[in-house]
Parts: structure tokens; sequence; C-alpha cells
């Protein structure tokens, strides 16, 4: 009996420590994604719900890399919907079409990121601000026109749409309940790498110096930070996390649009950050979920918001105008906020209903 | 041609003596975190074990029946906590009692009834603490029983103990001899190199850039333009090691020019910066960018404070820390373990750092709202993170109340004294000045009026006319 109470006050130790650990609440919750595909294969949710999953998932991804920008680095930019847009077009067409192995493109479209992050870094060397924000806005533009014009890469107004992927030597081919299935595990590892990735930078000497770059620029420098590198890295981070959600994304969908690829797309992503809160993971999936899930999985289903769709834009220019207003920080600085006061009013209650059962303490 | 190629050689060695001196520090104050921390455990342990200990002999002696300090302990604490629960068993009777004493008409009912109740509970309470005691006070008292087998408990946790310390103590001594070897490895290349990089360094007799004796800082005829305005004109003093240099002079004077154009932050129009960076090592400051100040040993704080307001004070110090971390952005984007290693030893430093300067109850404060003097204080400490050679002060007075600044003049002695930096401050309130500086230079519009000691400044003509205005 006192063995059995040992061991189980031991695994209870254990597992508080390994339930501190960040990556524990990334597992678990790639593990709660899971759990909803099992339950989808069994018919207990509908496919929508699904969906929303795989888009909050994908579009975490990219937010994940546009807060390490924007958070961390305290750069703004508004040409993320471009390099989403590239890495939906790099993985249709050298995969889809030109046939280069799923690896080879990832590579590819990583290097191409690199590339994209350096050009826009050098820019923003000279440029700080609101004039960044347009400079980028430019560039996405600029890419949006590109995509549109260049029509043997990227299909021009017909899009370009993915058929089938090959990984790992297996073919899957879009209607296949498998292409689904495996699509859905891929896009649960990807989030869960981008987290874990996220993570590592946020809480190494690189996370600080981004910070510290944010800060004070002149005492980042006085403690050896060089501004060069730290911008160009955080250009270049953003800019391969978008591009990887971009690969995703016409994996899940099958299909890429060039139009699409829009500022409103950009701004989206931005809304997002700010509205969860620009330095927290949670807060950033959280975000994500209320500016693109909610449209996809509830607001769609009400007469009221799907008959005037521009209602929803307007929904979401509300939130963010209120979360901007009295949340600075963010809804998961509201949360954290009112799980305090949940627990302070907690704490007076129980001092009430104490002095109610046992009379007051001077007597 | 020999003379190139020996220049190149010194640069190399010095590249390498330079890794391996900071590998030896690393090995050495992680041995240190790491002995400390294995220390700590097998105590924990042996702790442990005593408890266990004391739980089964008081077990031993109930089961016997034995009466000694143990169990008198024992049946006491639980005398306690009956008394304790009856006693809010009463306070609750009694509050009902005064709730409804409010409502009811016939209150003598109610009294009695509340005697009689408050009886119950005494003569339960007295009940169970004698049956408490005639529960543990005795049924057999085996003496010899007890005794042998409470003799067995103890030897088997004795040796136990033994066993735990014996072989803590052996991994410690393997671990610390590991290291010592490998420390001493490193030393004997370290020494290897030195000798090699004395002996060259005599040879070519390398450019000290014609810097005195003793002298770590020299300027030579520094000028700062800014458009048509010569902020800095011609400036030129030397600072000599170990000393506390004070920059003094009316507003406007370029005091803080001066310090930017050291520090790299303004690129000076003219003149030469030369800093001893070490023994052999004299560096020419205007070829070095202002993140590259921090590695030839000058660091700066600022005349209103920078700190990074986002992170706690104990990160803060850390992102000082930041050239001293030498994991690669991959290393640091998988969470290496050497990554790991490091940021616990210079977690540790940073730490005593905080502890050195009265700090460490801030230790996971965030710098937002905490006092002047404090932040002032903060980045006073930042700066001592990389074991600088000189450090700039930016006005570290300005601000602050009498009793602080007394404050502040003691900590600048003391880190003078004990980390052997040299001080180099800009400072508007002269009585500091005047009481911890060894020289004082004195400048008006960019130009040097006076250089020396504090009282042959003051005595200074042109310094009095400068600051009062002429007669």
């Amino acid at each position: 009996m006192m063995k059995l109470k040992n061991i189980l006050a031991n695994f209870k130790k254990q597992f508080s420590s390994i339930s501190k650990h960040p990556y524990f609440g990334f597992i678990v919750l790639g593990l709660v994604f899971l759990f909803a595909l099992l339950l989808r294969n069994m018919g207990l949710l509908t496919i929508s719900v699904i969906n929303t999953f795989t888009l909050v998932m994908i579009y975490s991804v990219v937010a994940m890399g546009f807060s390490l920008l924007l958070g961390f680095g305290g750069l703004a930019s508004l040409g993320t919907a471009g390099l989403v847009g590239l890495g939906s077009f790099i993985m249709g067409y050298m995969h889809g079409k030109a046939g280069i192995s799923f690896t080879a493109t990832i590579a590819i479209a990583i290097g191409v990121a690199l590339v994209v992050g350096l050009l826009v870094g050098f820019i923003s060397l000279r440029i700080e601000g609101m004039y960044l924000a347009i400079i980028t806005l430019g560039l996405g533009e600029m890419l949006r026109q590109f995509f549109i014009s260049y029509d043997t890469f990227t299909g021009g107004f017909t899009g370009t749409s993915l058929r089938s992927f090959k990984i790992f030597g297996k073919l899957f081919e879009s209607g296949n309940a498998n292409y689904f299935n495996t699509v859905y595990i891929i896009v649960i590892i990807c989030f869960i790498l981008a987290m874990v990735a996220t993570i590592n930078i946020i809480k190494s000497p690189t996370g600080r110096a981004l910070l510290s770059m944010k800060n004070s620029e002149s005492a980042a420098q006085s403690m050896g930070i060089s501004i060069i590198k730290y911008r160009l890295l955080a250009f270049v981070l953003s800019s391969v996390f978008a591009v990887l959600g971009g690969a995703l994304y016409i994996l899940h969908t099958k299909f890429s649009y060039p139009p699409q690829w829009n500022l409103s797309y950009s701004l989206d992503i931005l809304a997002a950050v700010i509205v969860g809160g620009a330095q927290s993971i949670y807060g950033i999936i959280i975000g994500v979920f209320l500016i693109f899930g909610l449209k996809v999985s509830v607001l769609n289903y009400i007469p009221f918001f799907s008959n005037n769709p521009a209602l929803i834009v307007i929904f979401n220019g509300v939130l963010i105008v209120l979360v901007v207003m009295f949340y600075p920080g963010g809804l998961i600085r509201l949360l954290q906020t009112s799980w305090y006061k949940l627990k302070i009013k907690l704490a007076k209650l129980k001092m009430k209903w104490r002095t109610y059962r046992y009379g007051k303490d001077d007597q | 041609m020999a003379k190139m190629i020996n220049n190149l050689l010194i640069k190399v060695y010095q590249r390498i003596l330079i890794h391996i001196e900071d590998k030896a520090k690393f090995k050495k104050d992680y041995a240190e975190v790491v002995i400390a921390r294995r220390k700590s455990r097998t105590e924990k342990r042996v702790d442990n074990l005593k408890e266990n200990l004391n739980k089964e002999i008081l077990a031993k002696a109930l089961k016997y029946g034995i009466q000694n300090d143990l169990t008198e302990t024992f049946i006491n604490e639980k005398i306690k906590k009956t008394e304790e629960r009856f006693y809010w068993k009463k306070r609750a009777l009694k509050a009902s009692f005064s709730r409804e004493l409010e409502k009811a008409q016939d209150k003598t009912i109610l009294e009695n009834e509340f005697n009689e109740k408050s009886l119950i509970l005494d003569n339960e309470l007295n009940q169970e603490i004698n049956d408490l005691r005639t529960r543990y006070a005795n049924t057999l008292d085996n003496q010899e029983q007890y005794s042998l087998e409470v003799k067995t408990i103890e030897n088997k946790t004795a040796e136990k103990i033994k066993k735990i310390e014996r072989k803590s103590v052996d991994n410690l001594e393997d671990y610390q001899e590991k290291t010592d070897n490998k420390l001493k490895r490193l030393e004997k290349q370290a020494a290897l190199f030195r000798d090699k990089l004395f002996s060259l360094a005599d040879q070519t007799n390398i450019k000290d850039y014609g810097l005195e004796e003793g002298v770590i800082l020299k300027l030579d005829n520094l000028t700062m333009r800014f458009g048509g305005l010569v902020a800095v004109d011609h400036l030129s003093f030397d600072v000599k090691e170990g000393e506390i240099f004070g920059l003094i002079g009316p507003n406007g004077a370029g005091k803080t020019t001066v310090f930017n154009c050291i520090t790299k932050f303004y690129k000076p129009s003219e003149g030469k910066m030369y800093f001893r960076k070490n023994k052999i090592d004299t560096v020419f400051l205007n070829d070095y960018k202002v993140h590259q100040i921090i590695k030839q040993g000058i660091v700066r704080t600022f005349q209103n404070v920078e700190l990074i307001w986002e992170l706690s004070v104990i990160d803060n110090l850390l992102v000082a820390a930041h050239t001293l971390f030498k994991t690669g952005f991959f290393g640091q984007l998988l969470h290496t373990r050497k990554l790991h290693q490091e940021e616990l030893v210079l977690r540790k430093k940073a730490e005593n750092v905080l502890l050195k300067m009265g700090l460490y109850a801030y230790k996971d404060s965030y710098p937002l709202g905490l006092p002047y003097g404090i932040l002032k204080k903060i980045e006073l400490a930042r700066t001592l993170m990389v074991e600088p050679k000189m450090i700039i002060l930016d006005e570290p007075a300005a601000g602050l109340n009498d009793a602080e600044t007394l404050e502040l003049a003691k900590i600048i002695k003391m880190i003078r004294d004990e980390e052997k930096v040299t001080i180099f401050l800009v400072e508007h309130d002269m009585g500091l000045v005047m009481d911890i500086c060894d020289t004082v230079c004195a400048i008006s519009f960019g130009k040097k009026l006076a250089i020396g000691t504090p009282k042959e400044i003051q005595e200074n003509k042109l310094v009095r006319d400068a600051y009062l205005g002429e007669e």
C-alpha cells in the first residue's frame, strides 16, 4: 500500500515537471487535433470542422513567422500574402507539374524564401515603421501581379491545381480518403514543428536579441547585437514560415488562385497576430481562429452573416478595434487577467463562507 | 614581408588563444554549476532517507508500545489536531447560535441548548483524547525486540547513506579530476600559444600606435562635425589604466558626443582613437563597428536608461551576455545541450552580479515601474556581465537623489577595485566627480580646457570662466 502511494507520488512529481515543459502543451494540442480526425473517421464530426482545424493550423504557421517579425523584431510587413502565394505556387508547379520530389521542392521553397527575405531585409535597413509597411505592401502587390501575368508558372487566372502528391515513394491522389488523412497529419506535424521552432527561437539569445532590437536599438548595439544581422534574420524567418504555410495550403485545398493573395489576406494575418497577442504562441492560434476559423466554421452558418458577407469583415474590424483599445497585449492577456481575477474571486468567496460558518476571527 | 607574415600569425594565434581561454573558462564555470547541483541532490536524498528512518522507528515504537520522545511528540501532535478540530466545531456552533439568537424570541431555551451542545462537544473531545492515550499507551512493552529491530533499521539506513555519500564523493572526484585534466590540457595549449605569441610580439615590435605605458585609451585630435557645427574640436587626451576618469563641461560642451564617437555610434569626422585591449593587442577603434566595440572590452551605459522593458531583469543581463553565447543559430533552433549549459552558466553569473549589486530581489521582476535608482543600477550591473576592460558611464547620477548618489559613488569605486576596470564617466554632479575621480578633463565647446587632478581643475581659471562666465 505504502509503495503504491510512493509510486503514485513519484509519478505525480514527474508528470508535473514534464507538463511544465513548453513542448508538452504543443504535443497535447497536436493530439487533440489528431483525435478530431479519429472522430471524423468515426462519423462524429463533419468535414467542415476538420477543414477549419487544418486552415487554422496552416495560417498559424504563417502567423507565427509573422509574430517573430512584428512581436519580437518590431518590424511591420504587409507582404505576407505574396510569400504565402509564392509557397503555394512553388509547390503546385515544381511538385505538381515539373515532378520534382517533395523534399527537393520544400528545399527550393526555403531557398526562395531565403532570397526574398534577405531582399526585404536589406530594404528594411534604410526604412522604418510605416514606410517599411508600404514598401512591403508594394512587394506583395508586385508578387501578385507576377502570379497573374506569368501564367506558365501559376496558371494565370485559371490558377494552379494540385492533383496528387508523392511522399516517401507513396502516391496520394486527390479524391481519395487517404489523401485527406495524410495531408491532415502532415499539417499537424508541421504545426507542432513550427511551434517548437518558434518557442526555441523566443527562449534563446536570438529571441532576446530581437526583443532588445525592438525596445532600444542603441542598447542592443552597445550590447554587441548587430542590427543588420537580426533584421535580416527576422525577415528570413518570417518568409520561410510563410512559404511553408503556402506549400501546406495548396496540399490542403489542392488549388491556388493568384488574385486571392492580395492585401486583405496580409491584413488578416496582421489582425490575427494583433488580436491574439503578438508574443504568445497560444495567443496567435486564438487570433487565427477568430479571424479565419470563425468565418469558416461559425459565421457562415448564421444567416445574418452568410447573407451579407461584408458583415464578416465589419465583425473582424470591430473585434480589432475593441482588442487594440482595451487589451493591447492581445486576447491572451485578457484570458490571463480573467483567470487571475477568477482565482481572486474564488479566494474571496471561500473567505466569505468561512466567516459565515465560523464567525469572525476576533470573536 | 616577414613582418606581414608575423602580424598575420599573431592575429591567428590570438584568435586561437581567445578560443582556448573561452573554452577553459566555460568548462570551469560549468563544472562549478554541476558540482553544486549534484551536491544539493545528494543532500536531498540523504535527508529523505533520514526522514524515512524516523518514520519507521516511530512505527516500531508504536507497535511495541515503547514510550520515548518520538512517541510522545507523535501523540501530542495527534491530540493537538483533535483539539483543533473541536475548536472549529465549537466556533461553528457559536456562530450558528449567534445567528439564531437574533431571530429567536425565547432566548433562554436557545442558550440552554447551546450550553448543552457545547458540553457534549467538550465531553467528546475529552473522550477522544483519552481514547488516543489509551490506544497508544501501551499494550506490550517489548523493549528487547524493539531495540533489536530499531538497530537493524538504523544500520541499514546508515549503510545506505554511506553508500550514497561515497558514491557521490567518488562521482564528484571523478568529475573534478576529469575537468581538471581537461583544464590542464587546455591551459597547456594556451601556454604554448601564449609563448609563441609573446616571442613573436617581441620580435616584430607590434603596433601599439605609440601608446605610453599604462595608457588604456588615447584620443588623438578627435573632431566631430554636424554640418557646420563643430561639436568636438581637435580633442586629445589619455586615459590611464585602472583610474576613474571624469569628463566635465557645461551643457552642450560635447561630452556625450565624445562617448558616442568612442562607442562608434557616430563616425568621427577626424582624429584617431586607440584602445589597449590587452598586454600585446592595441586596437584602432576607428576600424570597428558599433556592435563590435563590446568585444574589444568597452561597455557603456546611457544618459536616459535604455533597458529592454519587455524582458525581466535577469534576462536583461543575459542580453548583455549576448556575445558570450557561442552556440550558432541552428544550435539555438534545436536547443542543443551546449546552449542549455551556456544558459545555466551565464544565468548563474548574472545571479552573482545581481547579488553583488544588491539587486537579487528584483531578479524576476520587469524593469517597467521600478524606481529610477534601481534602473540605473540594473544598467550598471548589465555592463559587468562581459567582464569589460573599460566602462563608460553617461551621467550615472542624473535623476538620483543625494542618498542614491552617495551609494552610486560607493558602487563605482567598488567596481573599479574589485573588477579592475577603468571607468570613464561624464557627469554634471560636481560633488560626485570631485569625490571619486582620479583625473578630470574639462571641455567647453568641444575644446579641451584643462586636464588634471580634481583639485587642479577646481583651481583652474579657464574652467571657472567656462562655468561661471568671464569676470
